[in-house]
């Protein structure tokens, strides 16, 4: 939970589930006759649904959600579903509390439904009837990706906007199409926490490619490595991040990647080579990128985590000033925050999905 | 100076579709005339090293520092640092970036008027292109008091360091800070000056209120939201209030403002700005002349003032002892290089009119000071009462005008009043108020109105920029107010440091029935 500005309103109260919203409009009124009203602004952009399978998911999502609702102000609704537990459905509310300055205080609530056995079917309807009208809804799944076809998981995704996920989880290549299909057949849009941890590295790349002179060599992009680290299990979603990143280039640059993997620009074939580095921090994440040119040029972009930058250079018969991009905060309320503050369909990373799920074959084979 | 000839238009840079820094300008030298001064080390470097930090700058972007101070390369950087450290929004300063940044920062010596200074300075540029990858691409910032104008701006040409795409070259681009001339006659004079080197295209006359996150919601407000257009007219709007306070008085720009005054400094530019974003028309396309088009038409559709032995519908003031904010403060004619007998104007107010067909007979109050309770923008749009009073039987109803309120600054937001009933079995009401603030809803505190003006010179957008026939028209508005003040041997009307103006100020608006707005 966020700063303890407000103790009274940041405590979980449990209440009945049939009454949440007369429960948190009496906290609210409560608040008033203590005499904080002036003081205190209740606020939302977004409707944010976590859905949890474990009771560490359940508090880890109310922890990463009341940290992003300081910058992304927002009602929470924290759903712990267990089709095998108990059958029992509980509720608490609270809020979460952030100073503004001139002692002032934004809140947003937070609701958290438990559900086990056959109530969680309860659980679906009793959101959609938490929602905040006219405001966007973003689905945070966490855990095991949802069988799309479950009346439970398509009643719990109907009224989603958005469908956030995070693809360091994921298992195979399967996992990216199911992601793609929601696109393809749904009004929720993806988003991946995996392709946000991605932005310095397309930011850093794009820069190389901003002088007039560079933007003309996008054409003649013949090689592109992406070094990633690696743990020693070595599983699928480690790899993810660089085949995003890969799939980013060739969607970008209209690269043609055919069923099998193969890579082809209107030139001829452009090599797509992935490596992985054993490393016992940040697994799965990039560390060096090669981009490699006709004539022999190299531009190449590489992570200073000493200087918290990616430094980007061009080496060979073209060169160009060192482009320093910032490394951005990698934490879970963060990427969550960045996530929120886009508010349009990121129609970049609905290109990137399919092409990812046909590159992937170079992973996995 | 030796140019490549441009490449052929390329499209944007693929790679940057969907990623925050979307935008990202081509690189160029940014050159600061006065880089010595207030301006550059408050708000200029810092405002550029910010964009840097937000990745927002192009690799290879380069600044040189032009003034009449012996620095080095290094002591310029130096000293740039400090300013960074002090006053940038993104701060501590990350050294990673700063470190990069200062790798483009350069400095020249010499005077404004000095030819071999400008010798110097081409050099430089010319080495950067070759370094640095600026392309010929320039940026005069002309952070200079008005009347080194026609040197600078002669001197560059005369060296040739001035090339326009039309022509073949790349960009060349000139940033001149207001004043904007003293009075028309000044203004088209400066104008002339400008158009002898420069089109006006490349003439982007900065008028730092339109960088302001709020002021460019006013587009956003009126034009991507159906419901105010319906009755953003003279059916609907009882009238509007404009108050731009200031808690500060002259500081150390006495001389300064003795020959300027508050109408001068505030109402000729930003206020009549704020005016001409609340009243213009729906501009054709989100485009630079598109919407200065517009702009102007409401310029140029202001009633001209009765002007007499006693002006019609403006006041004027001067502070005089008093405190603000707790604190003892001086009258302006005792103020550091004032004179003590001066009848400068530090307070205005004026009832205006935008004479057009959305428009007509609905009043603009608006009022500009220094030395006021505090400091404040506000736009105020008061609506006209329900045509019928239902209630009118009941003493306890008393129905009030809606109230349409923007905070441009500080505490940027937007209110809106209106009248609902009190919870109980009789009929009472009282006002509420909607409230959005920027800071409660979106947290993030927004980009200083210089990152984004100086991001869009270098993107060459000059929607956001005063074109000169804005200029001009306002002052050819405000020429017969400020001859007959100028002519008029009474002082302002004083008022006590610390108050809403002269009480001249509140009849202006009271025998109207109507009363200023506590903003």
């Amino acid at each position: 939970m966020a700063s303890s500005v407000n103790p009274s309103l940041e405590s979980e109260v449990r209440v009945d589930v049939t009454a949440i919203e007369k429960s948190l409009a009496e906290l609210w009124r409560s608040n008033k006759e203590g005499g904080d009203d002036e003081a205190l602004t209740r606020a939302a952009l977004w409707n944010v649904v976590a859905h949890t399978s474990s009771d560490d998911h359940r508090t880890n999502a109310s922890e990463v959600l009341g940290k992003a609702s300081a910058a992304v102000p927002q009602r929470t609704i924290i759903v712990r579903s267990d089709p095998a537990g108990e059958a029992d459905i509980a509720s608490w509310i609270s809020a979460n509390c952030h100073p503004v300055g001139g002692g002032k205080q934004v809140c947003s609530e937070e609701i958290t439904i438990v559900a086990g056995g056959d109530r969680i079917h309860r659980v679906p309807p009793l959101v959609n009837a938490l929602l905040i009208p006219d405001m966007p809804v973003a689905v945070w799944w966490i855990g095991d990706l949802p069988n799309e076809h479950e009346a439970y998981v398509e009643s719990l995704l109907d009224p989603a906007d958005r469908l956030i996920v995070d693809s360091v989880h994921f298992d195979s290549p399967a996992d990216l199409a199911l992601l793609s299909r929601v696109a393809e057949e749904t009004t929720t849009a993806p988003a991946d926490l995996n392709w946000v941890r991605l932005e310095e590295w397309r930011a850093a790349t794009a820069s190389i490619f901003d002088p007039p002179h560079m933007r003309a060599r996008l054409q003649s992009i013949r090689r592109v490595r992406v070094v990633s680290g690696a743990s020693d299990e070595s599983f699928f979603g480690e790899s993810i991040e660089s085949l995003l990143f890969a799939s980013w280039i060739s969607a970008q640059v209209d690269h043609h990647v055919d069923a099998t993997g193969k890579v082809e620009s209107s030139s001829g074939s452009v090599d797509y080579a992935f490596e992985r580095r054993r490393q016992s921090t940040d697994v799965g994440g990039i560390t060096y990128v090669e981009v490699g040119f006709e004539d022999g040029s190299v531009a190449s972009i590489a992570r200073d985590r000493d200087r918290g930058v990616l430094t980007a250079n061009v080496d060979g018969n073209i060169s160009s000033p060192e482009s320093v991009t910032r490394a951005a905060s990698q934490k879970l309320d963060e990427l969550i925050v960045r996530q929120l503050k886009r508010t349009d369909v990121d129609r970049v990373l609905l290109k990137v999905l399919p092409i990812a799920t046909r590159l992937a074959r170079r992973i996995t084979r | 100076m030796s140019v490549a000839a441009p490449p052929p238009a390329l499209a944007a840079n693929p790679l940057r579709e969907g990623l925050e820094q979307e935008r990202v300008p081509d690189a160029s030298a940014l050159v600061i005339f006065g880089a010595s001064g207030d301006l550059t080390q408050r708000k200029l470097i810092p405002a550029l090293y910010s964009l840097a930090h937000d990745g927002l700058l192009p690799a290879g972007q380069t600044i040189i520092g032009f003034a009449r101070p012996d620095f080095t390369d290094e002591a310029f950087r130096l000293a740039m640092r400090e300013s960074c450290d002090k006053f940038a929004r993104t701060r501590p300063v990350d050294e990673a970036v700063w470190e990069n940044f200062a790798k483009g920062l350069f400095y020249v010596q010499g005077e404004f008027a000095e030819h071999e200074a400008y010798i110097r300075l081409n050099q430089k540029l010319q080495d950067c292109d070759k370094t640095r990858g600026t392309g010929g691409r320039r940026i005069y910032y002309l952070a200079v008091p008005p009347q080194f104008f026609p040197t600078i701006s002669e001197l560059l040409g005369k060296e040739k360091m001035v090339t326009d795409p039309e022509q073949g070259g790349p960009f060349t681009r000139v940033i001149i800070e207001k004043p904007f001339g003293h009075d028309l006659k000044s203004a088209k004079e400066l104008n002339k000056v400008a158009v002898t080197t420069f089109r006006e295209r490349q003439v982007f006359r900065i008028d730092h209120y339109l960088g302001k996150e709020t002021v460019q919601n006013l587009l956003v407000l009126r034009f991507a939201n159906g419901i105010f257009e319906p009755f953003w007219n003279r059916q609907y709007i009882d009238h509007v209030q404009i108050t731009v306070a200031e808690s500060i008085g002259v500081e150390k720009r006495g001389g300064y403002f003795e020959g300027a005054g508050i109408t001068r400094d505030i109402i000729q530019n930003h206020l009549l700005q704020l005016v001409s974003l609340i009243s213009m028309e729906p501009p054709v396309a989100f485009e630079a002349d598109a919407v200065r088009d517009e702009k102007v038409k409401v310029l140029r559709a202001l009633r001209e003032f009765k002007v007499g032995q006693e002006t019609e519908n403006a006041v004027r003031g001067q502070y005089s002892d008093g405190s603000v904010l707790g604190e003892k403060a001086i009258a302006y004619r005792k103020e550091e290089n004032v004179n003590p007998e001066s009848r400068v104007d530090t307070f205005a107010a004026m009832k205006i009119f935008v004479d057009n067909w959305r428009w007509a007979d609905v009043p603009f109050y608006i009022r500009a000071g220094k030395r006021l309770p505090k400091r404040v923008t506000d736009i105020s749009i008061h609506f006209r009462p329900a045509p019928y009073p239902l209630w009118r039987k009941v003493p306890s109803v008393r129905m009030q005008p809606n109230v349409l309120a923007f905070r441009i600054q500080p505490d940027e937001g937007i209110s809106l009043k209106f009248d609902s009933k009190v919870p109980g079995p009789s009929v009472k009401t009282a006002p509420v108020t909607m409230e959005f603030r920027y800071a409660t809803s979106f947290g993030a505190e927004p980009p200083e109105a210089y990152e984004r003006l100086l991001l869009e010179t270098m993107l060459g957008d000059s929607t956001l920029f005063a074109r000169r026939d804005e200029v001009e028209t306002a002052w050819a508005w405000l020429d017969p107010l400020l001859d007959n003040w100028g002519a008029d041997p009474r002082p302002p009307d004083f008022y006590p440091a610390g108050t809403w103006g002269p009480e001249s100020a509140d009849a202006l608006i009271e025998k109207d029935g109507r009363k200023w707005r506590r903003p």
